[in-house]
């Protein structure tokens, strides 16, 4: 590439960046992109408060509670037991109910619940007539239960609907949008060959989709720290590879939008309406578990999971969809998927530059 | 190097529909306006020379180029289309200097050619607006620009007229006179004939796909031989003169002016009839002026193509 192409290639870029970061009929890309954020926020607000509460109710207790006294409280255990194990509950509630015994005889049954918090899990014990009958266990903050919990989100929700949907929007425009503007045939009566064109708004679109994604992934992982205290994070970067992890879902948004965005720039030269290949694509995603081998590899999802760095386990009361999606039977390394991605990302967009070489405008028929 | 613009044989269906058909042309420099009724071929004919369109048939040349060759012929071709859409969020002036920068220029040059083209259509004052909030007439004139602002020896225009208030109409016209003087070729289309008739050298006839006739007006009438020909006659004695006239074979109709001052005579031999007013002159008629009154573009237009579909 010359000087020139270069020249030309910023331009179209400068020009695209415009139209794709701030349309007004992109606002809804950010909604996509910023949902899983508010919900790790929520979510990650939620626990600091109960966090606090339970770090009150755990300050109240007779002594220092530790998971395995809550261990050793068993069902029906006397309330004495109890207390002899755990001290006084913190919190207790009580309560008297009517129970029938008879046609016209009723006997008063006292129920009590009492609370407990070793300061970060609650045990939650329900005694009838002074005996236990219920334990229930309220699991605290815990980093290997969120990442995987973000795991199944980035996997279910993230690449496979946020991504593939915000690159629906913004790579299909790309060309379809300005035919429908009547504005491509600005750029088609430049001195720019129709590759280089494409090749410019395909860059143009990756930046405005890796930005908006990417920020999203890292804002994700942000809020979902959020809950934890300073050295829970420093001990989950430096030794529980949380660098290489955060590195990995970061790659693979930026992978995700490189791949879903060359088929949807190569849609959006081909078909007139996005619903037709946006079903299509997500159908051919979704059954990529079932697909023969060769076929297997046409698909994008097919790469990316196979660089998720939380494996989802297939546990026997998932739904079948879920386990479908989250099923991999054949994965591959890290640099095939790459790879593989990459070059089934260049064969879509070489397809897709035969198109738009014999393209022609007439706006009367788009 | 040949200098014009040649269409061979060329053809383009849009399915079963026609565009144009058949178009074979060579087009030279200068003002060339096509003509014709909706319909007719000439937005098909403008596309196929820019390449936004292909041929389905015949080639096309622009100047020893073709449009297959964008990086150099875009150098070349100026098209203000008549899409009236601009990019969206650009103001006047980032819209022509953006799409200069694709021409390879940089940053100083491209502001250069693009504040020298808004200068030539004369919107200065609004060009660091939004283009979207331009009138009809605004937008038509920042399209003008973008297409000249890169100094195209080519200008395609397809109706650059519309829109446009009388006294910025005239400075457009002005504007392509001298485009054509520096040996540009303007190929303008419109449907404001009496416009086309001022400012063009050659005329391109179009009606159902096909060009009706093409050349320099005069030329075209001259070549329709089954139409008589209206010449109007200033003299002293118009009265006498039309019965002199009746004797004669070529001619089909003698009608006294409105202002009885003269006379509109129907000639089928235009050559014969200017040899018999050489006679009349010797006879001691005082002949002010003869000129042709049907020779303009609206009357080959409504003669070649129908008078309904005639727009003025």
């Amino acid at each position: 590439m010359n000087r020139v192409t270069w020249t030309q290639i910023r331009a179209i870029v400068r020009i695209e960046m415009k139209k794709t970061f701030f349309a007004k009929r992109g606002l809804w890309i950010y909604l996509l992109a910023l949902a899983p954020v508010a919900l790790f926020l929520t979510h990650s607000l939620v626990e600091i408060h109960q966090h606090g509460a339970r770090r009150q109710m755990a300050l109240k207790n007779g002594r220092p509670l530790t998971e395995r006294d809550f261990l050793a409280i068993a069902a029906g255990m006397s309330r004495d037991e109890v207390t002899a194990r755990l001290g006084d509950p913190p919190v207790s509630r009580s309560r008297t109910r009517r129970v029938r015994t008879g046609r016209n005889s009723f006997s008063a049954v006292s129920l009590e619940t009492l609370r407990y918090s070793d300061g970060n899990n609650e045990l939650v014990l329900t005694l009838k007539e002074g005996r236990v009958t219920g334990i229930g266990r309220v699991s605290g903050i815990s980093l290997g239960q969120d990442s995987y919990v973000f795991a199944g989100v980035f996997q279910f929700f993230f690449i496979r609907l946020a991504i593939f949907f915000g690159c629906l929007g913004i790579f299909m425009n790309l060309f379809r949008g300005e035919m429908l503007d009547k504005s491509l045939h600005f750029y088609l009566l430049t001195p720019v060959r129709r590759e280089i064109l494409m090749l410019g708004k395909y860059l143009a679109g990756l930046l405005a989709a890796t930005v908006i994604f990417s920020a999203s992934t890292a804002l994700q992982l942000f809020a979902l720290m959020l809950q934890f205290d300073a050295s829970t994070v420093a001990q989950y970067l430096d030794q529980n590879h949380g660098i290489s992890q955060m590195a990995a879902y970061l790659g693979v948004t930026v992978l995700a939008c490189i791949g879903y965005g060359s088929i949807f720039l190569a849609a959006g030269l081909l078909f007139r309406n996005p619903i037709v290949p946006a079903a299509a694509v997500l159908i051919w995603e979704a059954a990529n578990p079932v697909l023969p081998a060769l076929l297997k590899k046409f698909s994008v999802i097919y790469y990316l999971k196979s660089l998720c760095p939380v494996e989802i386990s297939l546990d026997p009361g998932m739904p079948p969809l879920f386990a479908l999606l989250a099923s991999n039977p054949e994965p591959v390394s890290r640099y095939i998927a790459i790879f593989g991605l990459l070059a089934l990302s260049v064969v879509v967009l070489l397809a897709a530059s035969r198109r738009v070489r014999r393209l022609e405008i007439n706006y009367a028929t788009d | 190097m040949s200098d014009r613009i040649v269409f061979d044989n060329v053809s383009k269906f849009y399915g079963d529909v026609l565009g144009v058909n058949r178009v074979s042309l060579s087009i030279p420099p200068g003002i060339t306006s096509l003509v014709g009724p909706n319909g007719s071929g000439k937005t098909t004919l403008m596309n196929l020379m820019s390449g936004l369109i292909r041929p389905s048939r015949g080639h096309i040349r622009i100047v020893d180029l073709t449009p297959d060759q964008p990086e150099q012929l875009f150098h070349l071709v100026g098209y203000c289309s008549q899409y009236d859409s601009l990019p969206k969020g650009l103001t006047g002036y980032q819209f022509v200097h953006s799409y200069l920068r694709l021409y390879g220029y940089d940053r100083v040059k491209s502001e250069e050619l693009a504040w020298s083209a808004i200068d030539r259509v004369g919107l200065r004052e609004a060009a660091h607006r939004k283009a979207a909030g331009y009138s009809k007439g605004m937008r038509q004139r920042i399209r003008l620009a973008q297409s000249l602002a890169h100094n195209p020896r080519v200008l395609v225009l397809d109706e650059p007229l519309n829109g446009l208030d009388p006294l910025v109409r005239a400075e457009t016209i002005a504007l392509f006179r001298g485009l054509a003087k520096e040996g540009c070729h303007v190929i303008l289309s419109s449907h404001v004939l009496h416009e086309v008739d001022i400012i063009s050298d050659q005329v391109i006839l179009m009606s159902g796909g096909y060009v009706a006739a093409e050349g320099n007006i005069q030329g075209v009438r001259s070549e329709i031989e089954d139409h008589p020909m209206q010449i109007l006659i200033r003299c002293d004695r118009p009265s006498e003169l039309a019965a002199r006239f009746f004797g004669e074979d070529h001619v089909v109709e003698v009608k006294l002016h409105n202002d009885r001052r003269g006379l509109l005579v129907k000639t089928r031999d235009p050559n014969r009839f200017y040899l018999l007013m050489n006679r009349v002159a010797l006879d001691g008629f005082a002949v002010e002026s003869v000129a042709p009154c049907d020779d303009d573009v609206n009357s080959v237009y409504e003669y070649l193509i129908g008078t309904e579909e005639a727009t003025r």
